[in-house]
């Protein structure tokens, strides 16, 4: 397996030559986050300078660079650090996978908080409120306490520690569509109620669950067209609404989860099917026995 | 968490970047001048400076990996050049002057003129230096290792390769001159990007589920590069060739690959590594050989 990460996020879409050249200094900076590495390559060098000699900088920060392509940088670092860019969170998830992939090998099924301690021994301050958002993908709101597969937890945690803005911008969406209120609606006060006009809310709407697949997925389209920050390819976002007449925010959230083209685009995990295979720890278990 | 916050305006004063915006968390005015003291006396803001002037300077696609090998290559530069100094009784090998050669000439794309071909020369005099078994000068045999390297490293098969190789390589012990050398080079980054971009046009034209494109399209593309090419100047440097495929409007090609569609029966599949071989073919065959 090859040591390098290979990630749609990071190194990210090739650019070819002349775009990235045309792009203002500080706009090419930002595209592949060097000031943030650059910034916390010299917070770990403080760190750590009672080891470093002058001669030993340079081979520092070749490390540090190194681990950060190679995706070990996010090992054992506080929170924050690892929620700070999309190469972080990928490298985060791909790590988590590599060494509790065993967990599933078994076939455990573990509470959800159990899979926060395996997060924890990774990243000591990781909050439990992702964690449970996460196990509540894959419950569906359900009983917090029940038990879940490897795979099920992982990919329900990719979705929600990835996207995480971008969940919480639909979670708004969502609850303002089951309100009747349209997110698109032009505000016209009136001189008289100075109420907003609404779309007049269906008799039977209140009856069925969930929205409305093709108006949900008019608004996600223009969230995503409005925000910077990481979504779903439109594409796919589109794909997996167009199977339905209507659906829930859980039910939205199951089906990220299990699209393979999303899995695919974001890079960090193999497809469900690979997810227990591993030719080098094979090998070592059959020298052993 | 704390702990970072406390020095991130450290940092920020130090690298001379415009921090986030944050508000600068309280902490005692010693730590903050020793951590300055401390990164000044070991040059790391310097060393960081010179580091992203680089970066901006070669504008390279993966900026953190280039970092890296940045660092590397300023462990083994001499004191006086910037660099670390290398570890005592270590002598340079084959491969590290190759590996060397290649970052320098990786720093400035093939577009920056006066850079590239500055970086030509220092890798030229890198590649050209004696060594306890090595007389001064480059021969054929390196310069033909260094372009391979350079095809592969820049993911272009070697089928379609091959060809240019073929036309500019030199002789294992002939003696390879930097006019020579600067030529060859340019025209190998020059191929690339080529291959580059017509990888990224036969995936436009390739069908999705099948992973191949329609036979008519792809001559129909294949075509128009080659129309292309003949239009530009006869005595044009490699990379006007380059401006010739960019110049070709969106509006000509579809009106060909629609023409092509409706004209002929439709054939076998053209694959990308057919596609690929023959638009590399158009551009090698402009390629004057080495005499």
């Amino acid at each position: 397996e090859a040591g390098v990460l290979e990630l749609g996020s990071y190194p990210g879409p090739r650019m070819l030559s002349p775009e990235r050249l045309a792009l203002p200094d500080y706009e090419y900076l930002a595209q592949r986050h060097v000031l943030t590495y650059m910034e916390d390559a010299v917070c770990q060098l403080l760190e750590n300078k009672e080891d470093i000699s002058q001669y030993g900088v340079a081979r520092f920060f070749t490390e540090y660079f190194n681990s950060v392509c190679q995706g070990t940088h996010i090992l054992f670092r506080e929170f924050s650090f690892i929620q700070a860019t999309p190469h972080n969170r990928a490298s985060f998830l791909r790590a988590f996978w590599k060494c509790f992939r065993t967990v599933g090998k078994n076939g455990d099924l573990l509470t959800m908080r159990e899979y926060h301690c395996l997060l924890q021994l990774l990243c000591p301050d990781f909050p439990l409120e992702l964690t449970q958002k996460a196990a509540r993908i894959v419950l569906m709101d359900d009983a917090m306490d029940c038990l879940m597969s490897f795979s099920d937890f992982l990919f329900a945690f990719q979705i929600q520690f990835y996207y995480s803005e971008f969940l919480e911008s639909v979670a708004a969406i969502y609850q303002d569509l089951l309100a009747g209120k349209n997110p698109n609606t032009v505000i016209v006060p009136t001189s008289s109620s100075g109420q907003h006009r609404q779309r007049p809310p269906l008799g039977e709407a209140s009856l069925l669950e969930g929205v409305e697949a093709s108006l949900f997925s008019q608004c996600l389209e223009n969230l995503c067209d409005r925000h910077k920050y990481s979504c779903p390819p439109p594409a796919l976002v589109k794909e997996v609404l167009s199977n339905v007449q209507r659906l829930t925010f859980y039910g939205f959230l199951v089906a990220l989860s299990k699209h393979h083209g999303i899995n695919q685009a974001l890079g960090a995990l193999p497809d469900k099917g690979d997810l227990m295979h591993d030719p080098a720890m094979d090998e070592e278990l059959e020298r052993l026995l | 968490m704390a702990a970072v916050e406390k020095r991130r305006p450290a940092v920020a004063a130090v690298a001379g970047f415009t921090d986030s915006g944050r508000p600068a968390a309280s902490r005692t005015a010693a730590t903050a001048e020793s951590e300055e003291d401390f990164l000044r006396q070991v040059g790391v803001t310097e060393m960081l400076r010179a580091a992203l002037l680089k970066v901006l300077e070669a504008r390279p696609e993966e900026p953190i990996a280039f970092l890296a090998h940045y660092f590397e290559n300023m462990g083994l530069r001499s004191p006086a050049d910037g660099g670390a100094g290398e570890p005592p009784g270590q002598l340079l090998l084959q491969q590290q002057r190759l590996g060397r050669a290649l970052w320098h000439l990786r720093l400035a794309h093939h577009s920056q003129r006066t850079a590239f071909n500055n970086n030509v020369s220092v890798a030229y005099a890198c590649l050209s230096a004696s060594g306890r078994k090595k007389k001064p000068g480059l021969d054929g045999r390196t310069y033909s290792e260094l372009l391979k390297r350079i095809c592969r490293d820049g993911e272009a098969p070697e089928e379609v390769v091959a060809p240019l190789l073929h036309k500019i390589q030199c002789r294992d012990h002939e003696a390879v001159p930097l006019d020579v050398f600067r030529a060859g080079m340019l025209t190998c980054f020059v191929l690339l990007e080529f291959v580059a971009r017509a990888g990224a046009l036969y995936q436009l034209l390739e069908d999705p589920t099948l992973a191949v494109a329609d036979r008519r399209v792809g001559q129909a593309v294949l075509d128009t590069l080659e129309g292309a090419l003949q239009a530009s100047d006869a005595a044009a440097t490699p990379s006007r060739y380059l401006e010739a495929t960019s110049r070709l409007g969106p509006d000509s090609l579809a009106l060909a690959m629609d023409r092509a569609l409706g004209a002929r029966r439709p054939g076998s599949p053209m694959t990308r590594e057919e596609f690929l071989e023959k638009a590399a073919a158009l551009f090698i065959a402009k390629v004057k050989p080495v005499a």
